[in-house]
């Protein structure tokens, strides 16, 4: 059908695009597995050694190491938990006959284009701050102490944070799917005498399957590597409470200015990310035959 | 009798969904409402949500503190220069796969999408010491580079996407025709490509202009874009909400026009087509 000169040119089409993304994955790659064998600080320049495993069992070792791990789990955790349950209720909500629904669409969506540093910045500052923060006045109104959200409650506060920023996202796909379900198949469901919980279950949920796992897994990669969120609201503190994997490797390499030891930090990011990857992978493939 | 039953329903649902809407806004509207407050009214305790004396101070203040235009414009060059230049490079990779599919075009797509997993922070290094040692650090041409690269993959499967819907049938009529490779791109497919690549540039803009991870640490002073300046309010001098809020109701509303303008393709772009 298409002729070898076009096939050519196809190809040459495609090369700029191929070529750059090649040398922008293999070159840093190459040299993050590279470094993460060398005993290699910024502080000490001309002092490279090959160090062997070394960095990887000082990263495993490191007394940081498990609490990042444990912290990045719960904060992706504990985000899709929160995003995903607030965002079928959500999009339920909307996908119902309401008098200003682009309005209140919007207003919903609306987070998701606020930048991270902002939105850290305003619910640290404006809702948290145990002085001057909302949160405190209400606290103040209804007779309890103030709450020191970002001291106390570090991490939770930040899932809090975060969850706000892509509940929006979660919505919006999921309304997005809600509104192809067939109104035929509900109706006929209704006529036989099901309830709204059953509809919801039986055939509601089993619609929403495939966008309820896109939205997980999509939102996996962006939460594992959260930082602004992290750099501008507790800097991974108290001591590690909010510290997570990429936040660690961060600390490591450009504040402790040692390579060696945060480019096998950069490694096991890797190799946690490709785990997540090769799931979403499969489902983004299946979609491309579909 | 049921109609009232449904009017009934739809009062009650439309209550809900305003509380929701407005709840979930409440901090965006707050931020805004507080830059227009003096700095002592913005701390004042119960919070004001009328009684303040309204003023623009703040947002002179902002850009007299630190030159807020100049980071400003930081993020419009850098976000709009990686996205157009991502576009040139990805078209024709898109058109090509999209029109002239091969048997590798599959698993070159799925390969680039891959690219998209690899954790920022893994080349976090190698990205830093290249840019110190080429003396880019805290340039935005680097900016433009590496955001180019990050978003790239996103581009070329939005544009797959929006081509692949494009019917064949006309490019082999035009090509019937005797057009050239030229001018079927310049004739037929460019005026039937313009919708979907006008998403792919909103989109993409919105995403580099809120990026957080490279220009937190790949900039300096000099070429902050909005990003890295707001976080410069992470460790503030005396009183500052007032000022935070100016800036970042600065910062925020021009990506949040954007960014409503372009829900639709939000969707389609963020799940590679997944869901549509």
């Amino acid at each position: 059908m298409s002729t070898k000169a076009s096939r050519t040119a196809a190809r040459l089409m495609i090369s700029p695009a191929v070529l750059l993304l090649l040398g922008w994955m293999i070159v840093p790659l190459a040299m993050t597995l590279y470094f993460s064998f060398l005993r290699y600080n910024l502080l000490m320049p001309g002092m490279e050694s090959w160090a062997g495993f070394e960095n990887y069992r000082y990263f495993f070792t490191d007394p940081a190491f498990w609490p990042a791990m444990r912290n990045t789990l719960v904060l992706v955790g504990g985000v899709l938990m929160i995003t995903t349950i607030g965002g079928i209720l959500v999009a339920l909500l909307l996908d119902q006959p309401f008098w200003g629904q682009n309005i209140v669409r919007l207003l919903v969506l609306a987070p998701f284009f606020v930048m991270p540093t902002v939105s850290a910045l305003v619910w640290k500052n404006m809702f948290m701050n145990p002085v001057n923060g909302i949160f405190a006045y209400l606290a103040r109104v209804l007779g309890l102490q103030p709450y020191d959200f970002l001291t106390q409650a570090p991490l939770a506060s930040i899932i809090g944070i975060v969850s706000w920023q892509w509940l929006p996202f979660a919505s919006l796909i999921l309304l997005t799917a809600l509104q192809s379900l067939n109104s035929e198949q509900m109706e006929a469901a209704e006529m036989d005498g099901a309830g709204p919980l059953s509809r919801f279950w039986f055939i509601t949920l089993p619609h929403l399957a495939r966008a309820i796992t896109v939205v997980i897994l999509i939102q996996t990669i962006f939460l594992l590597s959260i930082f602004a969120e992290i750099l501008v609201t507790t800097n991974g503190g108290p001591g590690t409470a909010s510290t997570n994997l990429t936040f660690l490797v961060y600390m490591q390499s450009l504040l402790q200015f040692d390579v060696g030891l945060g480019s096998a930090g950069g490694v096991v990011a890797i190799i946690l990310a490709n785990i997540v990857a090769i799931f979403l992978m499969r489902m983004i493939g299946k979609n491309l035959d579909a | 009798m049921a109609r009232a039953a449904s009017t009934r329903r739809k009062a009650a649902t439309t209550l809900i969904a305003w509380t929701v809407g407005l709840l979930i806004f409440f901090p965006i509207f707050w931020t805004v409402l507080t830059s227009f407050k003096p700095e002592a009214q913005a701390i004042a305790m119960p919070p004001r949500l009328w009684n303040f004396d309204w003023t623009l101070e703040n947002y002179t203040a902002v850009q007299e503190r630190s030159n807020y235009f100049r980071h400003f414009w930081n993020s419009v060059i850098i976000s709009v220069g990686s996205t157009l230049i991502g576009l040139i490079i990805a078209i024709p990779a898109a058109w090509s796969m999209a029109f002239v599919p091969g048997r590798g075009t599959r698993n070159i797509l799925m390969w680039m999408l891959s690219t998209k997993m690899l954790p920022a922070v893994g080349v976090l290094v190698p990205i830093y010491l290249l840019a110190r040692d080429t003396g880019l650090l805290d340039s935005r041409i680097l900016l433009v580079g590496v955001l180019t690269m990050i978003n790239l993959p996103i581009i070329v499967w939005m544009l797959y996407t929006y081509f692949r819907e494009i019917p064949g049938e006309i490019l082999e009529a035009a090509r019937m025709d005797g057009a050239t490779l030229r001018s079927e791109i310049l004739y037929v497919l460019t005026p039937m490509a313009v919708p979907g690549i006008a998403s792919t540039l909103l989109l993409n803009v919105i995403l580099a202009w809120n990026e957080a991870f490279w220009t937190l640490n790949l900039t300096a002073a000099r070429s902050a874009p909005l990003t890295a300046f707001i976080a410069s309010y992470s460790s503030p001098e005396g009183l500052f909400y007032a000022k935070l809020s100016a800036a970042s109701t600065m910062a925020i509303a021009p990506i949040l026009i954007l960014g409503w303008f372009s829900q639709k393709q939000l969707v389609r772009g963020l799940t590679f087509g997944a869901v549509k």
